[in-house]
């Protein structure tokens, strides 16, 4: 069992990775990979999304049947299915010498932050996805540990090149093919954030070096809510009549299930089977029985309801704060396209990072506090990094919560997440007598949303020139931000985007009688 | 040597010169300078219009790395006519192998995102299944060309592989353009500029002529199957799209583009790039002193 168990881990590490490396751009419109299918398994996004937001897409349901397999066989997904618990399992393998000892009060952790994250989720302010394990774990290899992978391939084979010695160029190009076609980036991926999304991801990591599986004893809110749901299990420890209390499988434990041998918590037991093979005596066994379980889950009611209130408690403040206000308006806040009202979005958002690592430009990035700790590392375009590709719809495609709506081809050209200002006092027709119209050239939109006055204007010596003028057509820009994003004056360009006119906001409008319901 | 085998070298080049020298004394075939197909299938447009002039081996020897540089510019796709027909680019590839082309590659560097181009284009299919090497454009192949006599530009980062080619193909087609007017195959090349194109715009004309002083094509084919007559390069809207059903084929690239120019309405004359082109001795602008020849395919 002990090998079905790493095996399984295995293959559902390797399928991980794999959806990772797909939810990439490949030329199609449609992704064709269900890279979302992790998180839709995930129930802690399902109920938070559900408290905070009333409503969830349909995919999350696949959440119950997670809680279900848990409610029968107990916490098996962090034992055997876990991406993230597989790495903590991987890294805590190199610590030898066993655990230290821990207070018993300490395993109580995840479960308040659990009822924290639910309270402020009642509260309207979901963080669900700041701290849950899968989130996690693709928000900082998107954004932090893959585009640092791909800098150091690249580097290292630009290295190789560069020292034009056959020797090393020919079999370095050879190895560089291959890595293009398998694991490495089409372009070499830019986050804000990402070093320090990697450091955080890399000290949690690490904490394996100091106790095994540290995040998920004492850390994780997913592990606790499948904690509750399989404290009745049927899937059970056994200890035989011969057990002498050695305490030897204890030191093997992955979780905190094991106390002095015998007494065994289905609700801290992820299921390894690591306590059977090393019994001397052969005394363990796991079996299915309908008895009660032993072992209280014993958070003490105070400190649970306190939890609770601390959640709503933060949420109202949250609320409280100015950015809350009831329709908030933000320039620099260009949501992906069909992206949910700002409210709402932010209900179901869970920080998953998918959007950003499928955006075709790299111009979807991590948002700082911005918009409020319920708005860090949701998504907003940078155009100064990427635009919004036209005819591209993937980031609906891989939103898993719905907070970004999956978009046909057709409708999405048509959503306006902001719109282009051109500024007069650097761009080149207006200020400085000079040709060049980019921004009218690279304009998706079929008519044209930046067009141009053609303008007789005179140089400095009184000499005519031509000059193409760009304008914007309020009705039909749409914000893609390409013009921004190409824009020759490349410091701080002449035509640029803000969130004014987004579909999705009745109040951040300009015109009369224009642009909301897109 | 023995005296029969001296007769028989003797002999051997005796009758060899003399095929030489009949064959240079028969009045030439009067080649044209430029052929117009016009036909329904793509394929046979660009076999009928390389025939009059020699063929794809004239051009093409044996062993030969070639450059194909469609328009891939844009992600649209073939009936928005903003992209090189994908059906001429296999063509030509087709062709190229045919005449013993070691490697036939084709890449361009895209305006929108290179993978979408690529693929919606229909080019990245048509050009592989073909057998064509179809590669997307890596920074680092990039090289800083001198232009000498630049008027705009005095050097510019260019793709190697399309410079280091035995031979290199110029596919455009033909559309509108908001600031050249027209694009054709001179404006083509500006897919194998690295740096910030976007600066190219403030002097267009100059800056293509530039270019085009040291990006010299074997052969120019213009795509003009289905033209954009508006909004371009970009279009979208399948209003601005005409199907005129011809192909171009010449290698004289003034020539080619000042042809292109009468799809528009327009004389070579008026886009400034080509008369530019023409006064710096790149090609001929004016079709009457040229020999064009038409055809239906």
């Amino acid at each position: 069992m002990l090998w079905a168990r790493r095996i399984s881990q295995g293959l559902f590490l390797a399928v991980f990775l794999l959806l990772f490396i797909q939810t990439e751009q490949k030329g199609a419109d449609e992704l064709g990979w269900p890279v979302k299918v992790f998180l839709e398994f995930d129930p802690l996004h399902l109920i938070s999304s559900l408290l905070a937001g009333h409503a969830v897409a349909k995919g999350m349901l696949l959440g119950l049947a997670l809680l279900l397999l848990t409610a029968l066989l107990g916490r098996v997904f962090c034992g055997w299915i876990c991406p993230l618990g597989t790495l903590h399992n991987l890294v805590g393998a190199l610590r030898k010498a066993p655990d230290p000892q821990r207070g018993p009060a300490w395993f109580r952790m995840k479960y308040l932050i659990l009822v924290i994250l639910l309270g402020g989720a009642l509260g309207g302010m979901n963080l669900a996805g700041i701290l849950d394990p899968l989130s996690l774990l693709i928000r900082s290899m998107s954004l932090g540990i893959y585009p640092a992978f791909n800098a150091a391939v690249n580097g290292l084979m630009d290295l190789a090149a560069g020292t034009q010695a056959r020797v090393l160029v020919a079999p370095s190009e050879a190895v560089y093919g291959l890595l293009k076609k398998s694991v490495l980036a089409f372009q070499q991926p830019h986050f804000l954030q990402g070093t320090l999304l990697s450091l955080l991801f890399l000290g949690l990591l690490l904490i394996n070096l100091k106790e095994r599986r540290f995040w998920c004893r004492y850390l994780c809110p997913l592990g606790a809510l499948l904690g509750i749901a399989g404290r009745w299990a049927f899937l059970k420890r056994e200890v035989a009549e011969g057990c002498t209390g050695c305490g030897i499988c204890d030191r093997e434990c992955q979780g905190l299930g094991i106390t002095k041998g015998r007494d065994w918590k289905a609700s801290e037991c992820f299921y390894c089977w690591n306590c059977d093979d090393p019994c001397p005596k052969s005394q363990v066994s796991f079996g299915f029985s309908a008895r009660p379980a032993p072992g209280d889950l014993d958070l003490g009611r105070r400190r649970v309801l306190l939890a609770g209130a601390a959640g709503l408690a933060g949420a109202a403040a949250s609320k409280a704060a100015p950015h809350a206000l009831a329709e908030r308006v933000d320039p620099l806040l260009i949501r992906p396209p069909g992206s949910r009202p700002e409210a709402d979005f932010l209900a179901r958002c869970v920080k998953c990072g998918e959007c950003m690592k499928v955006c075709t430009t790299n111009g979807l990035q991590p948002l700082d506090l911005r918009a409020g700790l319920e708005g860090l590392w949701t998504p907003v375009l940078v155009p100064r990094i990427g635009y919004c590709e036209y005819r591209c719809t993937l980031c609906g495609q891989v939103c898993p919560t719905g907070a970004i709506e999956r978009l046909p081809v057709e409708r999405k050209v048509a959503v306006k997440i902001g719109l282009a200002q051109v500024d007069r006092s650097r761009c080149l027709p207006w200020a400085f007598n000079t040709p060049c119209i980019v921004c009218e050239e690279v304009c998706p939109i079929p008519e044209k949303a930046v067009y141009y006055d053609l303008v007789q204007g005179k140089d400095r010596n009184g000499n005519p020139v031509e000059l193409k003028q760009p304008r914007v057509d309020t009705e039909k820009c749409t914000g893609c931000a390409i013009c921004e994003t190409k824009c020759p004056v490349v410091d701080r360009p002449a035509i640029f985007v803000t969130s004014i006119t987004e579909s999705r906001s009745r109040k951040n409008q300009l015109i009369l009688g224009s642009g909301y319901g897109g | 040597m023995q005296r029969r085998e001296f007769c028989g070298v003797v002999a051997g080049g005796l009758s060899l010169g003399t095929a030489l020298e009949l064959k240079a004394l028969a009045p030439a075939p009067a080649r044209p300078d430029l052929v117009v197909v016009h036909g329904g299938d793509p394929k046979n447009l660009v076999r009928a219009a390389l025939e009059p002039l020699g063929g794809i081996r004239r051009f093409i020897a044996k062993g030969d790395v070639v450059v194909i540089k469609p328009n891939i510019g844009w992600d649209r796709i073939p009936e928005q006519a903003a992209t090189t027909n994908p059906q001429v680019v296999a063509a030509l590839v087709a062709l190229c192998l045919e005449a013993g082309a070691r490697k036939v590659k084709v890449f361009d560097r895209t305006c929108n995102d290179p993978r979408r181009c690529y693929a919606q284009s229909g080019i990245e299919a048509a050009a592989k299944a073909a057998g064509a090497e179809v590669s997307h454009i890596e920074e680092r192949k990039f090289r800083e060309v001198p232009i000498p006599g630049g008027v705009a530009i005095k050097s510019w980062p260019l793709y190697a592989e399309a410079l280091e080619a035995d031979k290199l193909i110029n596919v455009p087609i033909a559309k509108h353009h908001s600031l050249s007017k027209v694009t054709l195959g001179m404006k083509n090349w500006m897919g194998i500029m690295g740096g910030n194109r976007g600066q190219v715009h403030q002097r267009i004309d100059d800056a293509l002529v530039d270019l085009a002083t040291v990006v010299k094509p074997t052969l120019v084919l213009l795509d003009a199957i289905r033209i954009l007559t508006g909004h371009g390069p970009q279009g979208g809207s399948l209003s601005d799209v005409k199907k005129v059903d011809l192909l171009a084929a010449g290698t004289d690239p003034v020539a080619v583009d000042a042809w292109g120019a009468t799809l528009f309405g327009r004389q070579g004359s008026d886009l400034g790039y080509v008369a530019k082109g023409a006064q710096r001795g790149l090609g001929v602008m004016d079709l009457g002193r040229i020999r064009v020849q038409k055809l239906e395919a």
